[in-house]
């Protein structure tokens, strides 16, 4: 390899280096200068949180091979504080609460400065545009761009540096008044650091192969050609596994790696230690494995049938858990309904694609405590499970939460920590695993796919008489939290509403789909989508209001739920009441109005979204004001 | 991951064209790397080392825009952003705003670069339609013999599919030469996923010249891209307009059959839904542009809207 020798000014200090000329300018300025505001999302020039301006411009460090920065000037996050004060921008995004998880913090306030450079009167519709390169997972934007326009209003005089103060909390309340978040200032300046930001003194670089195949027996796995690579220290395969290998909230049925077989495609196998990240994925490329092929189940119905591939050999019915619940006599109920309604619901796969993609740095301290930090949304569970795995006393297992830069659930399962401490305790020194944005896709849990079958009787005047409710969800490969999630299912399968006859089984189900796992509402999304969907078509069917009927059917105060828990307070109604208020509801059955209805549009409503381009074409974007102000 | 022993950012075309002829024939040109890196990764061509890059961005012919011969010469290295702010292209080629506008985001757009786009011959790269209908002819280098040939090819025969085109391996695309379209109006018409950073499902571009009132059709040229192996421009349509006065017979007269042009294997009946809303928007938008009278807009507006 040639070296590159590199001259640049970044952020307005002189470099030069001799760089390997396959590093992008992400690399560069994270691994060589370890400016580590600067994030890498996606690697792909879609999420905007590695934008840095390369003599003023604003570009994709991902997208940028270190040489086109030769001679040329590069200012990060990290150079927008200047002498340690915020800039307007930082400031805005301080006061506004406009970063929540902050990973792609670094990469807005960037463009929020670019956007407001070109145009220092830029509207909200052409800040949008402006900032149309980065995304965000957590906020919804509002707030970003609400801290674009409070910069924009102070650097052009019409608003005070006091703006960005906090409000004095009244009488010490912190409720109902708009505090400034404590950790914003590490987020919007870019200082914070994910565990993909940490390094540690000869930590080496982990990567992982993966199972290319749904559902297939090990026969052989050679790593020979592996181990003499140079740079190779450490290969660990399932074998490795001091203790009980098995992980899982509810079932510890998932191996840290591949046992015997693999179960879903991008299942880990092989995960190997090296002192670079190439040379790691260079020995991966170098293992082979030899499968045998298995039939492979992907629908949870078919995988409930007799004689359907099997999973996990110790549940032959693929069943990872059922909940059934009973209350009344369903078909007493549907005989004295005046309607019944019958219809299937599905639901499908969702990926949570928080910005930051899993991660995780794991060493073994000075007295031999196994220690991995993590963005892992669960570390008590996460520790005594690997206590478990590894064979190790509590005391000597350490988990570590580092800043989760988005989680949604998704980082609630435990699911690559386990690689990291057995390759930490073989090779003796600290290593680091960050996901690719396709690794983290293909590979990590999902949202419960599911298929809902509702049988609902009711009165003419639209009593719910009867639930007969049915959920079968596709837990993937492994059990992970699915128990969990369909055990809310059923809780909250009816719906808030006294139903005097119910019948709810939900179903976790093995199929050789990418596992299923935690991801936030937890299984009542899928039985509240049915549920709500199943009112909507019986308040047509029977010419009832939509929000009448369930207004009829809402649990009150004093009303005992499907599993027996009585209400002291119920909130469904006033909730009803105040959504139909404050949309201006015209009342009648859905399929009864006429072609206009009168409560869309109107004060408070939002214009809806148009795909065409906000900014004028035909205006030539003004000149790059260079260090106008202190944007 | 993309890895390389060497990269080289020649200051001339000898130069890059010498580093080439002095390699194995393992190399890759590199313009803007906004195709190239992506590429390089899994679910794509995945880890791939290619001992020698050589970055012609910096190569000043690549860089060139200037008239050539009553045309206009717009170096290969030229990125999208410059079709929104370069006042000389803006009014030579009024097709091509809308099409940066549309193109990727405003970061990309910086580095993204037209010859990138079409030796990419992405079936949806969105800088070909409007180059079509600027009538573009590419111009290539090579090394042969010991000396430098240059050919050029029109960009109709230039790409040939998916992903091929004319260029040979060790071919430098120049630039390209375009026809200069002062005072036409131009239109660019896209749909995907999203507003930005998005794969064309369909994308137009439309340029029309009217006459001084501002009633009849002069010229127009219409191409369509995302709908097939390759973009392609609409003859049938163009033919039907050209010397017609604006009326909504003729408006609705030339989008039938326009669903013919969609060739796609995927998402058919969308596809064959949006290309006469987008001929027409299309004619709407750069009949406005190109100074239609308020009748004229009007109609075509209207048909437009459906
Ligand atoms: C996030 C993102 C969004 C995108 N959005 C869009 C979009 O909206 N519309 C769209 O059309 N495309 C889009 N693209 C694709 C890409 O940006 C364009 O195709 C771009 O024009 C490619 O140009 P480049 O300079 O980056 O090419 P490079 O990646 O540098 O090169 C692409 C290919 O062309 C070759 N090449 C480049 N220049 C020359 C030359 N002068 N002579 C010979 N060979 C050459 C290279 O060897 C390589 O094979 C997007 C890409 C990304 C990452």
């Amino acid at each position: 390899m040639a070296e590159l020798k590199i001259e640049t000014t970044v952020n307005g200090r002189r470099i030069a280096r001799r760089v390997d000329p396959s590093q992008r300018v992400l690399d560069f300025l994270r691994d060589d200068l370890h400016l580590t505001g600067t994030k890498e999302g996606c690697g792909a020039g879609e999420c905007g949180t590695c934008s840095v301006f390369v003599d003023g411009v604003l570009v994709k460090s991902c997208l940028l091979p270190v040489a086109k920065v030769a001679g040329k000037t590069i200012d990060t996050i990290e150079g927008l504080a200047v002498s340690g004060e915020m800039s307007a921008v930082q400031k805005a995004f301080h006061k506004a609460g406009a970063s929540q998880c902050g990973y792609c913090i670094p990469g807005m306030v960037m463009a929020a400065t670019a956007a407001l450079r070109l145009n220092p009167d830029a509207d909200r519709e052409e800040i949008k545009e402006r900032l149309g390169g980065n995304i965000c997972r957590c906020t919804g934007y509002q707030k970003i761009f609400d801290a674009v326009e409070m910069a924009r209003d102070f650097l052009n005089g019409k608003l005070s540096a006091t703006a960005f103060d906090e409000l004095d909390a009244e009488d010490g309340k912190y409720i109902g008044v708009n505090v400034r978040r404590i950790d914003a200032p590490s987020k919007v300046t870019g200082a914070l650091r994910y565990a993909g930001d940490m390094v540690l003194p000869n930590m080496l670089h982990v990567q992982v192969l993966r199972s290319p195949h749904p559902h297939a027996r090990i026969v052989s796995i050679d790593v020979t050609d592996a181990e003499g690579l140079p740079g190779v220290e450490g290969i660990v395969t399932s074998v490795d596994v001091p203790g009980q290998d098995g992980f899982g909230v509810f079932v510890s049925d998932q191996p840290v790696m591949a046992r015997d077989k693999v179960r879903y495609v991008g299942e880990p196998v092989v995960a190997i230690a090296a002192e670079s990240l190439a040379q790691a994925r260079r020995a991966i490329a170098k293992v082979r494995v030899e499968y045998e092929m298995l039939p492979a189940v992907f629908d949870p119905d078919e995988a409930m049938k007799e004689g359907a591939p099997i999973v996990h050999d110790y549940a032959p019915d693929n069943i990872v858990k059922h909940i059934p619940i009973r209350k009344g006599d369903i078909e007493a109920g549907f005989a004295q309904a005046d309607l019944i309604v019958e219809q299937t619901y599905e639901t499908q796969q969702v990926e949570h694609a928080y910005l930051e993609t899993e991660a995780g740095l794991a060493y073994v301290d000075h007295d031999g405590v196994v220690t991995v930090h993590s963005p892992s949304q669960n570390i008590t569970h996460h520790r005594h499970m690997l206590a478990r795995i590894l064979n190790l006393p509590i005391n000597k297992v350490r988990m570590i939460m580092s800043p989760v830069g988005g989680g949604f659930g998704g980082k609630e399962d435990m699911i690559y920590q386990g690689m990291l401490a057995l390759l930490t305790m073989k090779t003796r020194r600290p290593v680091r695993l960050v996901f690719t944005r396709e690794e983290s896709i293909a590979t990590t849990a999902k949202r419960h796919p599911s298929r809902t079958s509702y049988k609902m009787g009711l009165t003419k005047d639209g009593r719910i008489l009867a639930s007969q409710v049915r959920i079968v969800y596709d837990g993937g490969a492994y059990g992970m939290s699915t128990e969990g999630v369909i055990r809310k299912g059923a809780i909250l399968g009816g719906g808030p509403y006294n139903i005097p006859n119910i019948q709810i089984d939900t179903y976790g189900v093995y199929t050789n789909n990418t596992p299923s796992g935690a991801f936030r509402s937890f299984g009542s999304l899928q039985s509240q989508f049915a549920t709500e969907s199943h009112l909507d078509i019986c308040a047509e069917r029977l010419g009832i209001d939509p929000f009448e009927l369930r207004l009829t059917n809402a649990m009150r105060k004093g009303d005992a739920t499907h599993t027996k828990q009585p209400l002291k307070s119920s909130a469904m109604s006033d909730v009803l009441e105040a959504a139909r208020t404050a949309s201006r509801w015209e009342h009648g059955a859905p399929n009864i109005r006429g072609a206009t209805r009168s409560d869309l549009a109107g004060e408070g409503t939002r214009p809806s979204c148009t795909l065409s381009p906000r900014a004028v074409a035909e205006t030539p974007a003004p000149k790059l004001q260079h260090e106008k102000g202190a944007a | 991951m993309l890895s390389c022993d060497t990269y080289l950012s020649p200051g001339s075309l000898d130069d890059a064209l010498a580093a080439v002829a002095a390699s194995d024939g393992r190399f890759r040109f590199v313009a803007g790397a906004t195709d190239l890196l992506p590429w390089a990764r899994e679910g794509r061509a995945g880890d791939v080392h290619v001992p020698l890059l050589v970055d012609i961005s910096g190569i000043p012919d690549l860089r060139t825009i200037e008239p050539r011969d009553g045309r206009i010469w717009i170096g290969a290295a030229t990125p999208f952003q410059r079709f929104l702010d370069h006042p000389e292209l803006i009014r030579l080629m009024p097709g091509m705003p809308d099409c940066a506008v549309w193109f990727a985001d405003n970061q990309i757009r910086e580095s993204a670069t037209i010859g990138g786009n079409l030796v990419n011959a992405s079936p949806s790269g969105d800088g070909i339609p409007p180059l079509l209908t600027a009538n573009a002819t590419i111009e290539l280098a090579a090394l042969r013999d010991g000396a430098i040939r240059r050919r050029r090819v029109s960009l109709v025969d230039f790409i040939k599919g998916p992903g091929q085109t004319e260029a040979e391996h060790d071919e430098i695309l120049l630039g390209v030469e375009c026809d200069t379209l002062e005072g036409y109006g131009g239109a660019f018409e896209k749909v995907g996923h999203r507003r930005s950073l998005v794969i064309a499902v369909v994308c137009l571009s439309a340029v029309v010249r009217l006459d001084p009132s501002g009633t009849r059709f002069e010229d127009v040229r219409v191409a369509i891209g995302g709908v097939g192996p390759v973009a392609r421009r609409m003859t049938d349509v163009e033919q039907r307009l050209i010397g017609q006065p604006i009326t909504a017979e003729l408006l609705r007269a030339c989008l039938v059959g326009c669903e013919q042009f969609v060739m796609s294997r995927t998402r058919q009946e969308y596809r064959k839904l949006v290309a006469p809303g987008f001929v027409a928007r299309g004619l709407a938008n750069a009949i406005e542009r190109a100074g239609g009278s308020p009748d004229a807009c009007g109609i075509a507006k209207e048909i437009a809207n459906g």
